[in-house]
């Protein structure tokens, strides 16, 4: 029993891998298989290990706490990480199978799944430098080869593929680079040990910090470089844009998050010209986003951009933290509230469009004209979910208590443009949102409104979600109006870690 | 060897990886510039640990396995090119091809398939 106890408190972060290691194992005796009875037994298989391993994350925390060694750490945060990824592969699991289960290589993809979310989730727990980057160029890896994958029979994604992975492959050699310098201003193995030394204003650490900047930006094709993820997205199939979407983009974000500390101590320096050029790619990201969403009339096109527009506002954050606006504890919890989220709403907005798109034949926003009159709880639950977007307002709060606390004189132009920014982003946000909720009740041009009929699973699905949404927004509602209900200890609009 | 040459010469070769990057027209000079980005960290490796960091074994080890995983990127890219890729769409590959190239529907208006 002792043995076993030893063995447990030495695989403390890792007993989520092994399960997730457990599943690959028992998948890679299938692989050749094309049984319909195989493939349902080993998507049961993944999802009990995705469920145990999201279980068992939480659990090795609350018994065993923090956990660090020279390669892994362990902490609140990155159990919160590993939660939110481990979540996505639940989701994503479930769109592969609808999706992809008539595939003759389902097995195969379900174990380049698995291998996938092992490195996402190493990527989060890695503390050493050669673990990071090692963990984050073979998820890319493998993230190439489930897209390739799952996009084996449309032709027309293949180029875009290509060009779309040469970016991220750009990213990892650049931070490569980015780690050689760092090697030369100090021989730390570790984020955490350079922000606590004497190196961080050394000209090599700052010289690498932009060099990550830079291959962090371009690993999220944010403006003006989106051009592969769009048209990627547009050709892709359906899978893999789940894919990209959820397990891609939020892995990114947690690697920028490990690299955040370091990234505000060197803004903080240099507070005036960096807010000033953040501002400006803030605006540039936000905008765009928001304005390309409105110019088109293709959903796919439509979803692409507004995410564009979520990921975006980590670069919101970092500006409002460089103008003073948030603390550093702050910066973290609103971007896991971001991903949060850009997840729990674009996952059923995702999958309704989905479904709308293979029953019409093509994502032209005329097929959802009607749709609110044919499917009339369905479309109940895409307003509430839609209306989780206005969660974003929750950036002009921190602007109105500085604005309380500070002498008018000192408040500053750029705390204006920046709150100006915001709230345009907000407005446009809200006329992309009313204009895909006003097709929803238009006649439809063939003047005949037609039931599209969905899975019953997908009732269960999108109203899980809406739940979801709306006890937060209750929640969170009734802590505005400083009603205590005493159900749970913590305040949802107050979560720091 | 003097490290400051080493230091400049590394930083030139960097340079002409990203000149390389933004500049070249054909797939195969994308991927000789990522080389040079490439060769540049691995002597940023090797001549701070030989210099500044009395041959520590760490610059080595990290030298290995960066490059073993980024190569391996690289290779699975270049066989998903020469296995799947249509004829046409090499071509396009070999002509007129730009890693950071804008396109108009990319910003706004729709991108007929």
């Amino acid at each position: 029993m002792n043995f076993v106890l030893f063995i447990n408190e030495k695989i403390n972060p890792l007993q989520s891998i092994i399960v997730l290691s457990a599943a690959i194992f028992i998948s890679s005796f299938f692989v050749i298989s094309k049984s319909k009875a195989v493939k349902r037994f080993l998507i049961i298989v993944t999802s009990i290990s995705l469920i145990l391993a999201f279980y068992l994350n939480i659990y090795s925390f609350i018994s065993m706490g923090n956990f660090s060694n020279f390669l892994l750490s362990f902490e609140s945060a990155q159990m919160i990480e590993v939660s939110i990824i481990l979540f996505s592969a639940v989701n994503l699991l479930f769109f592969i199978s609808i999706y992809k289960v008539d595939s003759n290589h389902f097995i195969k993809i379900l174990i380049l799944f698995l291998f996938s979310t092992i490195c996402a989730v190493f990527v989060v727990v890695a503390r050493n430098f050669l673990l990071i980057f090692t963990s984050l160029t073979i998820f890319i890896l493998t993230i190439f080869q489930l897209v390739t994958a799952l996009n084996l029979k449309t032709n027309k994604a293949r180029p875009y593929i290509l060009r779309y992975f040469l970016r991220p492959t750009l990213t990892v050699i650049l931070i490569f680079f980015g780690f050689s310098l760092f090697y030369g201003a100090t021989d730390f193995k570790d984020f955490n040990q350079i922000l606590q030394s004497e190196y961080i204003s050394n000209p090599l650490i700052v010289l690498g910090l932009i060099i990550f900047g830079i291959a962090i930006y371009l690993y999220f094709f944010l403006f003006p470089f989106q051009g592969p993820y769009m048209k990627l997205i547009k050709r892709g199939e359906f899978s893999s844009n789940a894919i990209i979407w959820f397990l891609y983009f939020p892995v990114g974000i947690f690697m920028f998050l490990k690299l955040n500390d370091l990234f505000l101590c060197l803004f903080r320096e240099n507070s005036l010209y960096m807010s000033i050029f953040f501002i400006v790619i803030t605006f540039i990201c936000i905008f765009a986003g928001s304005i390309g969403a409105f110019k088109t009339n293709s959903i796919r096109r439509i979803i692409s951009f507004l995410f564009l527009f979520f990921i975006g506002i980590f670069i919101l954050n970092i500006s409002m933290f460089s103008t003073g606006i948030i603390s550093k504890s702050l910066v973290d919890w609103f971007n896991i509230a971001n991903v949060l989220l850009v997840l729990f709403s674009f996952m059923p907005i995702y999958s309704i469009f989905g479904v709308i798109e293979k029953s019409t034949g093509s994502d032209s926003i005329d097929n959802i004209r009607g749709f609110g009159r044919s499917n009339i709880y369905i479309c109940i639950n895409l307003i509430i979910i839609f209306l989780s977007w206005a969660g974003f307002a929750y950036h002009i709060k921190p602007f109105i208590k500085y604005f309380n606390g500070a002498n008018f004189l000192k408040i500053g132009t750029t705390n204006i443009i920046l709150l100006l920014a915001i709230v345009i982003a907000f407005i446009f946000l809200m006329a992309n949102m009313f204009r895909i909720i006003d097709q929803f009740f238009r006649k439809p041009l063939t003047g005949v409104v037609e039931k599209i009929i969905f899975p019953k699973f997908f009732y269960i699905y999108v109203t899980f979600f809406t739940l979801v949404i709306l006890a937060a927004a209750i929640l969170g509602l009734l802590e505005i109006l400083n009603i205590d209900i005493g159900i749970i200890n913590f305040k949802i609009t107050q979560v720091y870690f | 060897m003097n490290f400051q040459f080493i230091i400049y010469f590394n930083f030139l070769l960097f340079l002409m990886g990203v000149f390389g990057i933004f500049y070249s027209k054909n797939i195969i000079s994308v991927f000789i510039s990522y080389q040079f980005i490439i060769i540049s960290a691995a002597i940023n490796f090797l001549s701070f640990s030989q210099f500044l960091y009395q041959r520590s074994l760490w610059g080595g080890i990290f030298i290995i396995f960066g490059i073993t995983s980024i190569y391996f990127l690289m290779f699975c890219i270049v066989c998903y090119i020469y296995l799947k890729l249509d004829p046409l769409d090499k071509e396009m590959l070999y002509r007129e091809f730009r890693l950071l190239k804008i396109t108009r529907s990319d910003w706004r208006g729709e991108d007929n398939i």
